[in-house]
């Protein structure tokens, strides 16, 4: 259609010749630039095109975490001690957060908070951090979050989610055995037990729930969601379901737990609340049914991440509410020690049954006088006596008669001085010392004076309640146990496996007949008019047990003040150690009241308490049920044998619609679910 | 002046009305695409008709008038022109860095500018055959045509305008006839003010975009963030496109300023190689017509015009198209016909209607 142009004209040098010979070049050009596009197109959209296309993927498509429920803990009668709840957050993505002064005044009614303080948790994010969702609440109770869901159409920004939370359902009861979580933090998750954890993870601190983490964790479910440029959800891709954690049964019994903790309350309104541990503990086979550590904390504070405010005052505490008692607090066993002193005495033949001793108040060896406990002196003494008045000169006599090296040979088989084997963190050795070991520890030689206080339980020695309940236990049956605190579990497929066999690290070096012989004597402390432990009688059971005062300074702290003048911290440990049956021992029961003043006074009414509430169960529980026993453990045997036959061959869980967790709430209808 | 001859109503260039059309229909197609939400009709959608309305009118109005008036009109139009350039130094607010448009955002005076220019420049050379060329007075009467407009968008702080009005204005230098030597000096002087330019005159943003593109991962999530995702919106579109509208790039917004600058992203995403190669050959037929139409022009006043419509069209396609490849640095040119933005599109169209009148009164004299 440009043919047919007339050239004769426009030929020569004028514009038109100009534009007519050089356009070509021009055409050139544009070949050749889009001829270059058209070969990048190719090389990005058919080469690279794959790569890019993953990329693209990579900057839509994010993946959610969705956390498993931590499997439940219950005593030994199935009874719920930890669980997991959901947690109702509300939560504000800033960018979107339109009317951020209507919004926030709003939620605030809603929630019941102050927008101010709303305001300023949301704070000014700047860049990236607008994407990042800020959480206004994430703990809320059911009803205030049903009525921001009731709102949410009229608040932009605003979303609300709900999260698994650990739930200790008896707040502190049994806190120190249970333990606590918190986010995993870069030490663990660089040691392999934590190979597979993810950064922020959260995972047992301590307790029950640092010993059975792998089987309490569960597996944590995903979902891939498109995501806009500002992270906010568009669609779910594909969504796998957590998987709740196995549960755990304890060996615990929550009515003695009970018992145990509430006997540390004040007795009268004004008295301080007590400290100290207590422990019970099944001397056939090792279960601990209770274990008591106060002060104690709420586990629930950590259970949503600690705040500053409750970690200060839970680790700036000067009475330790974290620490554990019952296996890490050392002690001086005091005069619960005399019971060991005195099988060792018969065992060595370094004094007989019969063989009397005088006391008179007082013992002086050198230039150094010990006193007696009773300062007008206990008269003449025999074993049995000295055991059920805790006389301490006839011990002194005896003590030194046996030497310290004796004695610690006889503590040792007792499994004083090393740990009990309890699979809980934090256990304490205690100490049973040698004269080696003093040698060793401060190059000194030992003094025969340390033995005199050593022989009832008040020199270098330590125990741990745990090591004590062990002790008692060992005279009680004779074999030296091995605490456990697992039942049994159930598997996260249903199938229960049994908790570990009773285990004995061996029989105590006493004859039966002299080991008859303290027990007559310990017995007489609880059930003999005379006795320093008769406040801890059961109507109808013959109760075994020692008291013990263990000094916590020396006399010039005390000396010349009424018992009520000295300062709290000044005042002397009260123990109690006992079991009972004594035909039969079927439960040790030790009770430490720090700074509690007398063992027989403070300590044996605590012990009292736990032992008349498992004979008052064990009563109703046989007149209920005559033929069984209450004390055969719900699950026999070990390994998965025993089991695999009582369960289906099929393992029986699925993919559940809605997270278990989930089910024993009423239903939630989310806006625009 | 304003007569319409039955001649021209037969001569109208159909085809290149017909191309003109279509690639502003893709244009709107893709718009509708890159701005959607949940609205039927987006606001960025329906200010973009409407300006394309008003071209269209701009566009029949210029075609009604011979474009020979335009040689006798093109000094007045230079100098307003001119005048809202200054203008727009003095009254503009500054918007984004710079300071470039005027009446409440309405109207962008360096695209009138870029219009101005070539009636301006064809005018030149209609008047100074090549052979002049060596004389002095006639190359500082060029160079102030090219300076004065370009200086002043410079002033107003937008680069990228700058240089494609530079890069327009330097298309008739093809018309020029002079020594190889000379054109040596000017490549020379050209390269020289680069590296004056880079060192003195650009910003820090400026020079980091550069370095962008010669490597886009050195800060992905700053300045080289554009060009990245520009380049896996394209890439991910692979040879079919990922389809209308579905485009996770473009319907998820990592592309930014997609409807804009980045248009030709969305295309490539959502419609793939093919998809975009086409829209390339559309461009290509335009331009390839436009200079028939220069070559077939009755006089050279109106070859050079075309030239300069071509050039409006192709420089800011090939720096716009680069971008997005990621061939070139990001600067703000948007891609004629596809981009959003109303002062583009109006004078775009305006000069196509001065293509047309050209080509259709090639016959007529």
């Amino acid at each position: 259609m440009i043919g047919g142009l007339g050239q004769a004209g426009r030929l020569g040098n004028g514009s038109e010749a100009m534009v007519e010979r050089r356009v070509p070049i021009l055409a050139v050009a544009v070949f050749v630039v889009f001829g270059i596009f058209v070969a990048r197109l190719f090389q990005l959209q058919i080469i690279e095109s794959a790569d890019l296309r993953q990329r693209s993927q990579r900057n839509s498509v994010r993946t959610e975490i969705l956390e498993a429920p931590r499997g439940d803990i219950f005593d030994r009668s199935g009874r719920l001690l930890a669980t997991t709840r959901p947690a109702f957050g509300v939560k504000v993505l800033p960018v979107d957060l339109s009317e951020r002064e209507m919004t926030l005044s709003a939620v605030g009614e809603l929630l019941d908070a102050n927008p101010v303080e709303l305001d300023e948790r949301v704070g000014k994010p700047v860049g990236r951090q607008r994407f990042q969702a800020v959480y206004l609440e994430d703990d809320a109770p059911y009803d205030r979050l049903a009525r921001v869901e009731s709102h949410l159409y009229a608040l932009p920004g605003v979303m609300t989610d709900i999260r698994p939370r650990r739930d200790y359902v008896g707040g502190e009861r049994a806190a120190h055995l249970l333990g606590l979580i918190g986010e995993i933090d870069a030490d663990e998750l660089a040691k392999p037990d934590f190979a597979g954890y993810r950064r922020g993870e959260v995972i047992g601190k301590a307790g029950v729930e640092t010993l059975m983490e792998p089987h309490l964790r569960g597996h944590a479910g995903g979902r891939n969601v498109v995501v806009d440029v500002a992270g906010r959800s568009i669609e779910v891709i594909d969504e796998v379901l957590p998987l709740p954690g196995g549960s755990v049964t304890l060996t615990i019994d929550l009515d003695l737990q009970e018992v145990a903790e509430e006997a540390f309350l004040p007795d009268v309104l004004g008295e301080p609340a007590r400290m100290g541990a207590v422990v019970a503990l099944d001397p056939r086979n090792g279960d601990v049914l209770a274990m008591v550590s106060k002060p104690s904390f709420d586990p629930n504070d950590f259970a949503g991440g600690v705040d500053d405010e409750t970690w200060e005052r839970l680790t700036g505490d000067r009475w330790r509410p974290i620490q554990n008692r019952a296996i890490s607090g050392q002690y001086a066993p005091g005069s619960t020690y005399k019971a060991i002193v005195g099988a060792a005495a018969l065992e060595t033949g370094v004094i007989d049954e019969t063989e009397k001793i005088y006391c008179p108040g007082s013992f002086t060896l050198g230039r150094r006088t010990y006193r007696c406990w009773k300062r007008e002196g206990h008269g003449d003494v025999d074993m049995h006596d000295a055991l059920k008045k805790s006389c301490d000169v006839y011990f002194y006599q005896v003590g030194l008669r046996l030497g310290i090296d004796r004695i610690a040979e006889f503590a040792a088989g007792f499994n004083l001085g090393r740990r009990t084997g309890i699979p809980l963190h934090n256990e304490q050795p205690g100490l049973n010392p040698t004269s080696a070991w003093k040698e060793r520890r401060f190059a000194e030689v030992w003094m025969k004076g340390e033995t005199v206080s050593a022989s009832i339980g008040q020199s270098f020695n330590l125990v741990t309640p745990m090591q004590l309940a062990v002790a008692f236990g060992a005279l009680a049956t004779g074999r030296v146990v091995v605490p456990r605190i697992l039942l049994h579990t159930t598997e996260m497929d249903g199938r229960l496996r049994a908790g570990p066999d009773p285990r004995f690290t061996g029989h105590i070096p006493v004859s039966p007949e002299n080991l008859a012989i303290i027990r007559a004597g310990l017995e007489a402390v609880v059930q003999e008019t005379g006795g320093t432990g008769g406040r801890a009688r059961v109507p109808g059971v013959r109760v075994v047990g020692k008291t013990g005062t263990s000094q916590v300074v020396g006399l010039e702290h005390t000396d010349g003040l009424e018992d009520d003048e000295v300062a709290i911290q000044h005042r002397d440990h009260a123990w109690f150690a006992s079991y009972a049956p004594a035909e039969d021992p079927e439960i040790v029961v030790v009770a430490l009241v720090e700074h509690g003043g007398g063992g027989g006074s403070t300590a044996a009414p605590v012990a009292q308490k736990v032992l008349a509430r498992y004979f008052e169960k064990r009563s109703l529980e046989e007149s209920e049920n005559p033929n069984s026993s209450p004390d055969i453990r719900q699950v026999e045997g070990s390994g998965d044998e025993a089991w695999e036959e009582a369960v289906d061959e099929e393992p029986s869980f699925e993919l559940r619609a809605r997270p278990p967790w989930l089910e024993r709430l009423p239903e939630v209808s989310f806006a625009g679910d | 002046m304003l007569g319409i001859d039955r001649r021209l109503v037969q001569n109208f260039d159909w085809p290149l009305f017909g191309l003109i059309l279509t690639i502003v229909g893709v244009g709107v197609v893709n718009l509708a695409s890159a701005t959607h939400d949940d609205r039927w009709i987006s606001p960025e959608l329906y200010r973009q008709l409407l300006a394309i309305s008003l071209g269209g009118v701009g566009m029949l109005v210029v075609v009604a008038i011979d474009y020979r008036h335009f040689e006798r009109l093109a000094i007045p139009i230079f100098l307003v022109s001119l005048a809202l350039l200054v203008a727009t130094l003095i009254f503009a607010p500054v918007t984004r860095g710079s300071r470039s448009w005027l009446f409440g955002g309405s109207l962008q005076p360096s695209e009138v500018a870029k219009l101005a220019l070539i009636l301006m420049l064809a005018r030149f050379f209609h008047r100074n055959p090549a052979r002049d060329m060596h004389a002095l007075p006639s190359l500082l009467q060029l160079g102030m045509i090219i300076v004065l407009p370009v200086g002043l968008i410079v002033m107003q702080g937008d680069a990228g305008m700058a240089l494609l009005t530079l890069f327009i204005a330097c298309t008739f230098l093809v018309f020029v006839r002079i020594p190889w030597g000379a054109w040596l000096g000017i490549a020379l002087t050209g390269v020289l003010g680069l590296v004056t330019l880079w060192m003195f005159a650009l910003a820090p943003y400026q020079r980091s975009r550069i370095l962008d593109v010669i490597d886009p991962g050195r800060d992905p999530l700053a300045s080289g963030y554009q060009a990245i995702q520009s380049r896996i919106a394209v890439g991910s579109g692979g040879l079919l496109g990922s389809g209308y509208m579905e485009g996770t790039q473009t319907q998820l917004r990592f592309l930014p300023t997609q409807h804009t600058d980045f248009a030709f992203s969305v295309l490539g995403e959502e419609w793939g190689f093919v998809g975009s190669t086409f829209v390339l050959m559309l461009y290509v037929a335009l331009m390839l017509w436009g200079l028939m139409v220069a070559r077939s022009a009755k006089d050279g006043f109106g070859g050079l015009l075309a030239v300069g419509v071509v050039a409006v069209i192709f420089w800011p396609a090939t720096l716009n198209i680069a971008m997005v490849l990621g061939l070139a640095p990001v600067i703000g040119v948007a891609l004629p016909l596809l981009s959003y933005g109303g002062s583009a599109i109006v004078i775009t169209l305006v000069s196509l209607g001065l293509l047309l009148n050209v080509s259709m009164r090639r016959y007529v004299f």
